[in-house]
């Protein structure tokens, strides 16, 4: 399967600035100024990553509230995620609200049943796919095939993840990567366990290593291969650094090579304080940070995406519920039996 | 004796990062509680210096006289590694640690080559000069410590690192690594160039490609392959030392870029 009418929308839009794509009339995103002001205290496990932005968004809130106290426990998101599902087997609950950054952690939490029910129109606030009912994407990543465009045009780049392996091109990857592992359990969820093995295989007889995607980025700008499997937001930011880098971005079509994972929030304890913390990461003021400057993918309408990303519209990611990556075990069996971890 | 340290910052750093990622990895096993109350135990690391110090004697007038079976140069690791203060200078000024360890290789090398008095008498002051320093460290870290600016060992996500802050943690780390080097620990120095990378400067790169492309892609080879091999071939320490300082200078760039960004960057709300 090659591109057709969606080359020319990529074509189009390439990595130039692309505001707005997002826009929707019908947008019920609020301000933060129709908040009503935080009082209590709360904790939050908080998963650390995106550099000190997620930081910046909590210091914000504070800010704005003087009677609200927050306690943040910070952690590799999956060692929270341990850490609620230990806790709650001893009987003790120390988190309030769980903020992790990849929907596989909320999963593990969400499938021990702790996690309280969240209130319908906070829910119906983010898109369609993306509304879960205890709880909620904060914002998304897609998984992505950065090529070098002086070795590549996009019309050679097959549109199905599982076809890549077969077109001889030159590939980076970043097994033991996080992002990669989640999107390899995509795959084994979407199209099976044997035609992911076969996939690992093909792809590690050739494949380049790096040690994360932002490496796996750089090889492919410097020519050291032509095109690599990273989270979208890696080239993005190359970009804004090295405008003139011979990088573009690819999508595959409806499998787990354009998977939209997302970081995620639950909340343990159900109260109004909480409910509140919560609406704040969705209003167009902390949706609209995450996007310009994490490059996150706002997954409530109205919001424009950040530069260089296309219309979700015509992004066709898979139909998963994401809280299913969280079955990673099998995924990390089957990379060591295949020798790829 | 007076010593100069030329970045309490850097070292208050270090000690925050220490303290919230408990680094239990001592060439000697565990750190011990002293460390957590120093300021009562100074009297007993200057009390271990002067021992160690009165043994490195024993160890080189036995030499001058012609050898002895009795003072063996392994005796000066041995010994080393026997002090409470070996824990507290490896915990509190990585850079001093890796001094000590160079003197005690120098000290230990000039011995079993054979050399003249005289150059074994250059590495025992030079030996004796970074142990003194290691201890007027210590006492500024004690103080630090029985001032509450810092807590005990052990204390996990008290607060997260500022971008910067990663930035002077990621120092240490190298200095970690060197002085593991300096240890001829070389597989132990490359897992932790590797884990400054992974755990700490992974956490920023994004942030930083979009500021100067070109430096994170010097940094991302320096962490990933000419640091680690400079490690495994063994470098004298000083050429070892110049890679790292090279990296530091990389770092210290970052820093700027970094702490300009957030300066300009938009507010939240």
């Amino acid at each position: 399967m090659r591109r057709r009418d969606f080359n020319k929308a990529l074509l189009t839009c390439g990595l130039t600035p692309c505001i707005g794509l997002a826009q929707d009339s019908d947008s019920n995103v609020i301000s933060v100024d129709e908040l009503p002001e935080l009082v209590g205290e709360i904790s939050l496990y908080l998963g650390r990553g995106e550099g000190g932005l997620y930081e910046n968004v909590l210091k914000a809130i504070s800010d704005r509230n003087p009677k609200f106290k927050l306690n943040i426990r910070r952690g590799p998101t999956a060692a929270l995620a341990n850490a609620i599902v230990a806790e709650k087997e001893a009987g003790i609950r120390r988190a309030d609200v769980f903020w992790a950054v990849d929907a596989g952690a909320i999963g593990l939490v969400v499938d021990q049943e702790i996690a309280e029910p969240l209130p319908s129109e906070l829910v119906s606030q983010l898109r369609p796919n993306y509304r879960y009912r205890n709880w909620l994407p904060v914002s998304g990543r897609i998984r992505t095939l950065p090529f070098n465009t002086s070795a590549l045009g996009i019309e050679q780049i097959p549109q199905s993840i599982m076809s890549l392996p077969d077109e001889g091109f030159k590939l980076g990857w970043a097994p033991e990567y996080a992002s990669f592992q989640s999107f390899i359990t995509a795959m084994r969820l979407l199209a099976g366990n044997e035609a992911t093995s076969d996939w690992l295989l093909k792809v590690n007889s050739s494949a380049k290593r790096y040690a994360g995607e932002l490496g796996v980025v750089m090889g492919v700008e410097r020519g050291e291969v032509d095109i690599g499997f990273a989270n979208h937001y890696y080239t993005l930011r190359l970009k804004a650094g090295k405008p003139d880098a011979m990088l573009d971005l690819a999508f595959t079509k409806g499998d787990s090579g354009c998977l939209v994972n997302a970081s995620g929030i639950l909340a343990l304890t159900s109260n109004k304080t909480v409910h509140n913390f919560i609406r704040y990461l969705f209003t167009k003021e902390v949706q609209s940070y995450l996007s310009s400057e994490a490059f996150e993918i706002p997954l409530v309408d109205g919001i424009a995406l950040p530069r260089g990303i296309p219309s979700l519209d015509l992004i066709s990611p898979p139909a998963i519920d994401l809280t299913q990556l969280s079955d990673l075990r099998p995924t990390l069996d089957l990379m060591r039996e295949l020798r790829v971890l | 004796m007076r010593i100069k340290l030329t970045s309490i910052s850097g070292l208050f750093a270090g000690l925050v990062f220490l303290i919230s990622h408990p680094v239990a990895i001592f060439a000697d096993g565990e750190a011990g509680e002293h460390v957590n109350n120093m300021q009562e135990h100074l009297e007993n690391y200057e009390d271990e210096i002067v021992w160690f110090l009165d043994e490195l004697q024993k160890i080189t007038s036995a030499y001058e006289g012609g050898g002895s079976s009795e003072y063996s140069s392994d005796m000066l690791i041995d010994n080393w590694e026997a002090v409470d203060f070996h824990a507290a200078i490896e915990i509190n000024y990585i850079q001093i640690y890796a001094s000590i360890w160079q003197g005690i290789y120098g000290v230990k090398a000039s011995l079993d080559s054979g050399e003249d008095p005289k150059s074994v008498d250059i590495q025992e002051a030079g030996l004796e000069k970074a142990l003194w320093q290691g201890l007027g460290a210590v006492k500024l870290a004690a103080r630090f410590q029985s001032e509450g600016l810092v807590g005990a060992q052990g204390n996990i996500d008290s607060r997260s690192l500022s971008p910067s802050e990663t930035l002077e943690a990621i120092k240490s780390e190298l200095d970690r690594a060197l002085a593991k080097s300096a240890e001829r620990l070389p597989d132990e120095a490359t897992d932790i160039v590797l884990g400054a990378y992974l755990e700490l400067f992974e956490g920023l790169e994004g942030d930083l490609i979009t500021l100067d492309a070109e430096l994170v892609e010097d940094l991302e080879k320096d962490f990933n392959v000419t640091l680690p091999q400079a490690i495994s071939s063994e470098l004298a320490l000083d050429s070892l030392n110049q890679v790292v300082s090279q990296m530091k200078s990389k770092l210290d760039r970052s820093k700027e870029l970094i702490q300009d960004a957030e300066e300009s960057r938009r507010s939240v709300f």
